[in-house]
């Protein structure tokens, strides 16, 4: 078995070689015509076009919710599968009542939870500010839902025994995705189009920012349990 | 500002070298949000203001929590009590040799002892699934305790050499199967 190794592996090292040779030559390619792949055709089509077309100020909200939603609802897809995916590693089979004992000698220094108590409330509320204005201000749902889930972990900080049902989480979960994709569908019907927005193309601009404010909300609340998920399942391995 | 730009950025490798050399890991996870602080700054500057939101709230604080929370539950060793008198009782101050033995075991170790007696289940789930290290146990009619942990477990091999010359005290190892993780 060695012996093989040793006469295959120089064949995978020329091979990897002569890879890398062809990623840098089309490399040194893409550069030669610069002129016709980095232009500023499609910035000028989103500037143009992109308030009009989604009812969205921010480009990248216009983009990641309405002219490539398809490529967003993978990566909601990926979040889900990665959570579910460490909910069942992580899971144990022993009463919940035997894992209790640790935590009694664990102690956060008071300084952290009373500072805590005071943040947490302001960490929310920008959280939300930041979900629900997606469309109009810099963030969206990602963002606004990771800034929601480390304030939920501060929680978890203040009070160490609290307990959450990690089960009802991930089947919140997988219903928000689904609730994800039927919005997203709802445009067959109206506009003809599948994954954009519902409300026609010559539509108010502050009626289709309804769609993208739905959206933001589901994504946030996605982003949030999901990380609260994984943070939950650290927790409860080092028991 | 391309002169607090650069001057941010050389910054910055400054921080990523230091957290690759750093010996500390609290201080490692201090340097990881800092890390990220600079970066997000770079981001701003750079006119990227969603995915500097982005990196503040994941790398800045999502992170170092959970680094925090799982390095802090590996400090712990955590011994439980099948004798329930003379070693450790839980209402009463702890004393007695084994009690001695393991404190400054710990202590050498730089680690945290976390005493408990009011666990059952049987010793392969305890140590495997709970990650209870260590079972204290008495033999019947004499005054030698039994300390039982896992084979795998590399501090059980460290307090086996620590505990050759006592005689009170013995060191046994249950064997494990292939661990998944």
């Amino acid at each position: 078995m060695l012996k093989r190794l040793r006469t295959v592996t120089p064949l995978i090292k020329y091979l990897l070689i002569i890879l890398l040779g062809l990623v840098l030559t089309m490399f040194i390619i893409s550069f030669a015509d610069y002129q016709t792949i980095y232009n500023n055709i499609s910035r000028l089509f989103y500037q143009t076009n992109g308030f009009f077309d989604t009812g969205s100020r921010n480009i990248v909200t216009a983009i990641y919710l309405d002219y490539r939603l398809f490529d967003s609802l993978f990566e909601a897809g990926i979040l889900l599968v990665a959570v579910t995916g460490i909910g069942w590693i992580s899971q144990h089979d022993d009463e919940q009542e035997n894992a209790h004992f640790m935590l009694d000698k664990y102690k956060t220094p008071e300084l952290f939870i009373t500072f805590s108590r005071l943040v947490y409330p302001i960490m929310l509320l920008f959280g939300l500010y930041i979900v629900l204005n997606g469309h109009n201000s810099p963030g969206g749902g990602f963002q606004g839902g990771a800034v929601i889930a480390s304030a939920l972990l501060i929680l978890f900080y203040i009070d160490l025994k609290k307990s959450t049902n990690m089960k009802a989480i991930l089947t919140i979960e997988k219903w928000l995705f689904i609730s994800l994709i039927i919005i997203s569908v709802i445009s067959l019907f109206t506009r003809g189009e599948l994954f954009t927005n519902f409300i026609p193309l010559d539509g108010n601009a502050d009626l289709k920012s309804i769609y993208l404010i739905a959206l933001n909300i589901i994504i946030g609340a996605k982003v949030a349990l999901g990380l609260t998920a994984v943070f939950i399942a650290f927790l409860k391995e080092g028991r | 500002m391309p002169e607090l730009a650069l001057a941010l950025q050389i910054f910055l490798i400054i921080v990523a070298v230091a957290i690759v050399l750093h010996k500390s890991k609290f201080t490692i996870i201090i340097l990881i949000s800092v890390f990220s602080l600079i970066a997000a700054t770079l981001y701003m500057m750079n006119q990227a203001p969603d995915v500097a939101i982005a990196e503040v709230a994941i790398n800045a604080a999502i992170i170092p929590l959970i680094y925090v929370i799982s390095i802090s539950r590996q400090r712990e060793f955590i011994v439980l009590d099948r004798i329930r008198h003379g070693f450790i009782d839980p209402n009463e101050k702890l004393t007695g040799e084994v009690y001695e033995v393991l404190l400054a075991f710990t202590k050498k170790h730089n680690m945290k002892l976390n005493v408990c007696c009011d666990i059952s289940g049987t010793e392969e789930v305890l140590t495997r699934d709970l990650n209870v290290d260590l079972i204290v146990d008495k033999l019947p009619d004499s005054e030698i305790y039994i300390l039982k942990g896992r084979a795998s477990n590399l501090l059980l091999a460290r307090l086996k050499e620590g505990a050759k010359g006592m005689e009170h005290i013995r060191v046994e190892t249950i064997e494990d199967g292939d661990a998944i993780d």
